[in-house]
Parts: C-alpha cells; sequence; structure tokens
C-alpha cells in the first residue's frame, strides 16, 4: 500500500480504535490524540463519526464508475490498438490512459486497483498475452502507479480550478503530462529491456514510439474525456452538437477529413489545412468547440487510416500533426472561454455599479420631498398649538399630501429600475419600442404644446431587456422634453428617428430644439450626479450609459445648437416582413 | 447692546423645501429671506445683513460650499449653516474648514435647525460685539494727543517713568500726568487694562 492512500484511512482507523479504546480506559498507548481530542469536545455533542480530518470532497466510487472505468479503458485500448512493434504492442495513440488519469484525479487512489486491473484485462484480452503473466502483472501495476502519481501531480498543481480553466492551467497540465508520461515509459521500457524481452537495440525507438503514443493519446483526448463525464459540460457539448451553427463545422472539419483521405493521403499535404475549422470553432465556441472538432479529427483519422490500411508509422506522423492542431485549438478555446467570462463579469459590474448609483440617488431625491414633509408637518404642529384651525392649516396639509406623492413617485420610480435590474433578455421590435416609448409623452407633449414626431423606424428586432431600454428611452426624451419647453411655444420640437448601421447595429437618435449641449458639457453629461436641472438627480445620463452599454452599446450627446443624443445597440437580425 | 433684526436667509433649489423651510422658521418667529439659487443670492447681498445663511450644498449652478467660500473670500462673516441630503466626510471638511457653523443631512430635524440657527445667531452678536467694541476703542484712541500716544507706547512696552522722561525729553512729573490723563481718556483703571486694549487695537489693525 502506499502512502499516499494510506494516510486517511489510517487516522480514520485510529479514531475509531482510539474512541472503542477511550471506553476500555487504555486509550493513550493506542492512539493518543483521538483521546485528546475526545476530551476537549466532553459535554458537546459533537458526531464522533464526522472525522475533524480536512474532509476530502472526493466520493467513493460506484459501480458504475467502476464498470465505466474498466470498460471504457479496454474498449479504448481495443480501439487504437494498431500494430506491434519489437514484439511489444505499441498503438500509434493511445487514449485509455487519459481516461484512467481522470479517474484517478477525481477518485484518487481508490481506482487505483481497478486501473491496474483494467490495464492487465485490456492486455491480455486486445494483445496477444507475449509476456508471463506474473510480468504482465508488474507491468500494470506500474503503469498504474506512474498514471497514478500524473494524476496526483496534475491535482496538486491544479487543484479545484480545472485544468481547462486558463491558459497557466493548459500549460501545467501539457508540461506534467509530458514529463510523467516520459518517466512512465523510460521504466517500462527499462524494465522490459532489463529482463531481457526487449532487444536492447530496439529499446530507444520503442521508448520514443510509447511515449508518443501516451503523450498524444492523453494530450488528444482528455479534454473530451473530462467533459463527457462532467454533467455540466456534457450540457454545453450537446447544446453544441445540437445547435445549427456547430453542426455546419462539424461537417466543414467532417468534409475537410474524408477529402484529403479519399485524395492524397499519403502525403499528408493538405492535413495543415484542418486547422482553419478547429481554430474557427475554438475561436467560436471556446474549449468545447476545438474538443468537438478535434475529436472529430481524431476519430476520422482512425477511421480513414483502417479504411485505407495505411501504415502504422504514417499514423504516428499524423498524431503528431493532430497533437499540435489539438494544442492550439486548446488554447485558442482557452483564451475565448476567458474572454468570454471576463466580459460577463464586466457586464455584471456594470449593472451593479447602476444599481449602485440609482440607490445612491435615492437618498437625494427622497431627502427633498422627506425635508419638506418634515417641515410642513412640524408647522402643522405648531399652527395647531396656536389654535389655527382654519384655512391656513388646511393649505399646510395641501402641500403635505403633494410632497407625500412626490416622495411615493420617487420609490414607484426606484421600484422601475431594479424591477429592471435583473435582466430579462427578449426579442423586442424596435417599432414597438420606440412607438411605446413616444406614446408615453403624447400627453406631456400636448400640455407642454411640443411637437413630438416619430419617424418611422427600421424593421428590425433587438435582443435586449424590454424594461431597461424603456428606462433609457424614458430619460433620454424627459430631457429632450425639458430642453424643448424653454423655447418659445412655436420652436418646441423633439423628434425620435432610427436607423439601421450596417447588418448589426441600429442607431436611434433623440432630437429636440433646446439649446443642445456645448463641449465642456459633453465632457461631465454622463457623470453621475452632473445635473443641470432645478430638480434632477444627475444620474438619468449616467444609468442610462450603463444599461446601454451593458446591452453592447454605446450612448452619447452631440455638440450641436441643438439637442442631440445618440445611442447604438447590436440589432439581431434584420427583416423585411417585421411590420 | 442692541442688535440689528436677524433674517435667515435660505438658499435652496428645491421649491418645497424652500416654501416648507420659511414656513417653519416663520412659525417660529423668524424672518426669512428666500433663494433660488447662488446667484441670485451674491447679486443681492447687502453687507449690513444680519442673521445667518442656510444654504443647500447641491444645486445647479454654483454649489452651496461654493458660495459659502465666496462669502468668506469677500470679507463677510455672515455665519452659514450647510443642508445636504448627501452627506460625506469631503463636503462636511470643506465646510467646517470655512466654518460653517453646522452641517445638516437632510432630511433636517427641525429642533437640531432652530439650534443651529440660534448658534449662528449667536456666533453672529459675538461678532457684533467685538466689532462694536473695536470700534469704541478706536474712536477712544482718536481722542488722544500725540504725546499722549507716544507716551502709551512706551507704557505699554514696560518701561519705568524715569526712562519714558528720559526718552521723550521730558520730566517724570509731566509722564505721570499725561499717564494719568491717558488713563481718563481711554476709560481704563490700571495699566495691566491699557495693555489689554492696546494689544486689541493692534490685533484689530493686522485684521
Amino acid at each position: 500500500m502506499l502512502p499516499v492512500s494510506q494516510a486517511p484511512r489510517q487516522v480514520r482507523t485510529a479514531r475509531a480504535a482510539g474512541i472503542a479504546g477511550a471506553r476500555k480506559g487504555n486509550p493513550y498507548v493506542v492512539f493518543p490524540i483521538p483521546k485528546l481530542r475526545r476530551r476537549r469536545q466532553n459535554g458537546r455533542s459533537i458526531n464522533p463519526r464526522r472525522p475533524n480530518m480536512p474532509k476530502s470532497a472526493t466520493r467513493r466510487p460506484g459501480w458504475r464508475d467502476a464498470l465505466l472505468l474498466v470498460g471504457g479503458y479496454v474498449a479504448l485500448d481495443w480501439a487504437s490498438h494498431i500494430h506491434r512493434l519489437h514484439g511489444l504492442d505499441v498503438t500509434p495513440w493511445s487514449p485509455a490512459p487519459a481516461l484512467g488519469l481522470l479517474f484517478l484525479a477525481r477518485f484518487r487512489g481508490r481506482v487505483a486497483p481497478l486501473l491496474a486491473l483494467a490495464i492487465f484485462i485490456s492486455d491480455a484480452w486486445v494483445r496477444a498475452p507475449q509476456l508471463p503473466w506474473l510480468l504482465a502483472c508488474g507491468q500494470a501495476l506500474q503503469l498504474t502507479a506512474g498514471y497514478w502519481l500524473i494524476a496526483e501531480v496534475l491535482r496538486r498543481r491544479i487543484g479545484s480550478k480545472g485544468v481547462f480553466a486558463n491558459r497557466p492551467g493548459l500549460i501545467t497540465w501539457v508540461t506534467i503530462i509530458v514529463a510523467g508520461t516520459l518517466l512512465n515509459s523510460l521504466l517500462l521500457i527499462g524494465g522490459l529491456t532489463l529482463t531481457g524481452h526487449l532487444p536492447q537495440a530496439a529499446a530507444g525507438e520503442t521508448l520514443l514510439a510509447h511515449w508518443l503514443a501516451d503523450v498524444t493519446g492523453i494530450l488528444i483526448s482528455m479534454p473530451l474525456l473530462a467533459m463527457l463525464l462532467d454533467e455540466r459540460s456534457r450540457g454545453r457539448l450537446r447544446q453544441l452538437l445540437l445547435g445549427r451553427e456547430s453542426l455546419s463545422l462539424l461537417t466543414t472539419g467532417g468534409v475537410l477529413v474524408l477529402t484529403f483521405f479519399a485524395g492524397e493521403m499519403s502525403e499528408l499535404r493538405y492535413f495543415p489545412a484542418l486547422f482553419l475549422p478547429i481554430a474557427w470553432a475554438a475561436a467560436r465556441q471556446g474549449l468545447a468547440g476545438a474538443v468537438l472538432t478535434i475529436g472529430l479529427t481524431q476519430v476520422g483519422v482512425v477511421v480513414g487510416t483502417y479504411l485505407l490500411g495505411l501504415s502504422p508509422l504514417a499514423l504516428i506522423e499524423l498524431e503528431v500533426l493532430i497533437l499540435v492542431l489539438a494544442l492550439s485549438g486548446f488554447f485558442i478555446g482557452v483564451v475565448v472561454d476567458e474572454k468570454q467570462r471576463v466580459s460577463a463579469e464586466l457586464q455584471q459590474t456594470l449593472r451593479l455599479a447602476a444599481a449602485g448609483e440609482m440607490a445612491g440617488a435615492l437618498s437625494h431625491e427622497l431627502h427633498q420631498p422627506l425635508t419638506a414633509l418634515l417641515a410642513y408637518t412640524r408647522a402643522c404642529q405648531q399652527l395647531l398649538a396656536q389654535g389655527e384651525r382654519g384655512d391656513r392649516l388646511r393649505d399646510v396639509i395641501d402641500r403635505v399630501v403633494a410632497e407625500s406623492q412626490r416622495a411615493a413617485d420617487v420609490v414607484s420610480r426606484l421600484r422601475d429600475f431594479f424591477r429592471t435590474g435583473t435582466t430579462r433578455l427578449e426579442r423586442i421590435w424596435l417599432r414597438e419600442l420606440l412607438s411605446s416609448a413616444a406614446a408615453r409623452f403624447a400627453t406631456q407633449a400636448r400640455q407642454q404644446g411640443i411637437e413630438l414626431s416619430l419617424l418611422p423606424a427600421p424593421p428590425c428586432a433587438l435582443f435586449a431587456d424590454r424594461l431597461q431600454l424603456e428606462v433609457v428611452l424614458r430619460n433620454l426624451l424627459a430631457n429632450a422634453f425639458e430642453a424643448a419647453a424653454e423655447r418659445p411655444p412655436a420652436e418646441r420640437l423633439v423628434r425620435l428617428s432610427a436607423e439601421q448601421e450596417g447588418a448589426v447595429r441600429v442607431c436611434i437618435t433623440v432630437e429636440d430644439s433646446g439649446p443642445g449641449v456645448t463641449d465642456q458639457m459633453a465632457e461631465h453629461l454622463f457623470e453621475a450626479f452632473q445635473s443641470s436641472k432645478a430638480s434632477g438627480l444627475g444620474l438619468g445620463l449616467a444609468i442610462s450609459r450603463a444599461i446601454v452599454e451593458a446591452h453592447g452599446g454605446a450612448l452619447w450627446a452631440e455638440v450641436a445648437d441643438r439637442g442631440l443624443f445618440r445611442l447604438t445597440l447590436p440589432i439581431e437580425e434584420a427583416t423585411s416582413d417585421a411590420a | 447692546m442692541p442688535h440689528r433684526s436677524n433674517t435667515v436667509f435660505i438658499v435652496e433649489d428645491d421649491p418645497s423645501v424652500r416654501d416648507a423651510l420659511a414656513l417653519l422658521l416663520g412659525l417660529n418667529g423668524l424672518s426669512v429671506v428666500l433663494f433660488a439659487d447662488a446667484e441670485s443670492f451674491l447679486a443681492a447681498r447687502r453687507p449690513d445683513w444680519y442673521g445667518c445663511l442656510l444654504v443647500d450644498i447641491r444645486m445647479p449652478g454654483m454649489d452651496g460650499l461654493t458660495l459659502q467660500r465666496r462669502l468668506r473670500e469677500s470679507g463677510s462673516w455672515l455665519p452659514v449653516i450647510v443642508m445636504t441630503g448627501h452627506g460625506d466626510v469631503e463636503s462636511a471638511r470643506q465646510a467646517f474648514r470655512s466654518e460653517a457653523v453646522d452641517f445638516l443631512e437632510k432630511p433636517i430635524d427641525h429642533s437640531r435647525l432652530l439650534s443651529a440657527i440660534e448658534d449662528a445667531f449667536a456666533r453672529q452678536h459675538l461678532r457684533q460685539d467685538d466689532a462694536e467694541r473695536d470700534t469704541a476703542v478706536a474712536n477712544l484712541l482718536q481722542t488722544l494727543t500725540p504725546r499722549e500716544r507716544e507716551v502709551m507706547a512706551q507704557v505699554v512696552a514696560g518701561r519705568h517713568n524715569r526712562e519714558i522722561a528720559r526718552q521723550l525729553a521730558i520730566s517724570p512729573r509731566t509722564v505721570e500726568v499725561h499717564k494719568a490723563r491717558l488713563l481718563a481718556k481711554l476709560q481704563v483703571g490700571s495699566i495691566a487694562d491699557l495693555v489689554r486694549l492696546s494689544l486689541r487695537a493692534a490685533e484689530k489693525d493686522r485684521r
């Protein structure tokens, strides 16, 4: 038994024995530490079965896991087994150890015997047994120990973050696999040579073949197997496989593989062309895309080799090429994944910032009516104390009512915002968005004598949060109305329009006949608490910009002799039958 | 000593808050003058305004703290009470550096507001008393003859009659006479009081 797996088991037995020993009265000799702990815990109801040791998160492998490991290992070995070199079976790539490594990393030493068994079975079954069974046993044990070591190093160096979470993780992973398998192959081939089962002259070549097979097999298939074993990643793969985008991608990869297998396979001339679909998939879908296309390429190569009856030596060369492709694809994929994660975090931060600003605005917006309310009610008390019962008191109470209404309005506006704080993306038609925003201001336009015009919008849809965009448009229109209201009655204009910019964006323009924005104003316009209005909070534009940016768009004011605000948003699709 | 009537000058952009504060302070027997922004207050300001200024920090245009600083720079000693709905350490620090009487957070508790206004008035009265005493001293000093002023300078510098006589080339007896007239004119009973008075005058000159 190796020390690593012994440690937890020993402690567990020790604790059990210690507790039992305490009853017998002589625990100290047997296991001092559990005894001391127990004494300290005296009187408290602590479940003695729960270990105080740091609990390992690993669970015990069940029957299904065991079956999956042994069956999977043998099946993979069988599928990749091709030929024999100097009496020793060498495969051009061996994916089976990748499965073993994943299980060892997950269940730790507990699956080591199972893995040894799997290696032994597959040696005995897949390859015609050449070696005496005792040596085969030793070989299986030695390989298992080597893989176990690699898995432990992987687990320690990379930890719980996952191997494929970031670039350093990926680099560490490659390094450990390359070094570990080299060590393993050295031991294996060295052992065989020393025991005289391998001619000394062939040792170097066999070593290289064995090592290469392990390295390529593990590096190419481990990410795919890891994703298949993990439930969440399985969902992501399924999503990719069933989505229309990836189907076209997979066909591209497949067609490429097939075309040059049908063509001049032996020359391998066009093989690097595979880099294109793999890089594309990785750039578009991250690691999952890369893993899928690489997996497809690998299967295509193996199938092609069988069908065409290619020389195994050519296949070894091919495997190295695939390995290079795979590593490039994984790197692109990991970088894309990292980027996506960072941008998602950034959007979340922006949204929080907007909510924070809104909460900050709450204090000022609510403090004004509350200050007035407090003063008015104090005044009421004093009037009552002075014996006032008539019109004066009634007048003050009317003002109290008006201020309460104002405070209630602030609260409901805030509630609106926080309701929009959680994004609910849906497809909304630009036309509907603009016309509903304009409709809200129709009454105000009539009352203030402002001419509000809405130009026909292009027929496109946005994938956005309706309420949030409504908040933005309401802010912009409210500003425009205030600016326009300062003009003499004949010159009060507000115009809302939109036009498509290329295939992917739409630009919405809010114009008013007000004084417009000067250079200096434009500089600070979108900062929080920059208000030019007597009753304003100076947050409308800051929040609007945060919302628009969270939607992947932009909002800015243009310096002009009239009010001119523009916002661009990405559109989902443009259709002619939208109306 | 009679004080000129006190007024609370309110500079606040929000019409309801302005109106409510005016009503409440009016009911408490204070006279109130209202301004919607800092600029109109500065334009209307007269140096003989007494009372205190109640100003909101956040206003469109010039903010309350800037208004307070401008007042100080123009040499006005009108006490200032700062109100804010959004109090932070930095603005409080600025307000008190410009000698604000109080820093009130909205919604404003009316008893705190009234006591702040009282403090402000008290501060204004002290300053007013001070100013009046300063003028009185200046007026008294005006009544001295040049020779008496010379003698006073020597006395305050701590010299004996004999030394003063030698310095000014007069007899010690004449110094005695000047000194007595000097004390009588300035209405002080002792040399110590005289020294105090002259220090005060010197300090005022420095200002």
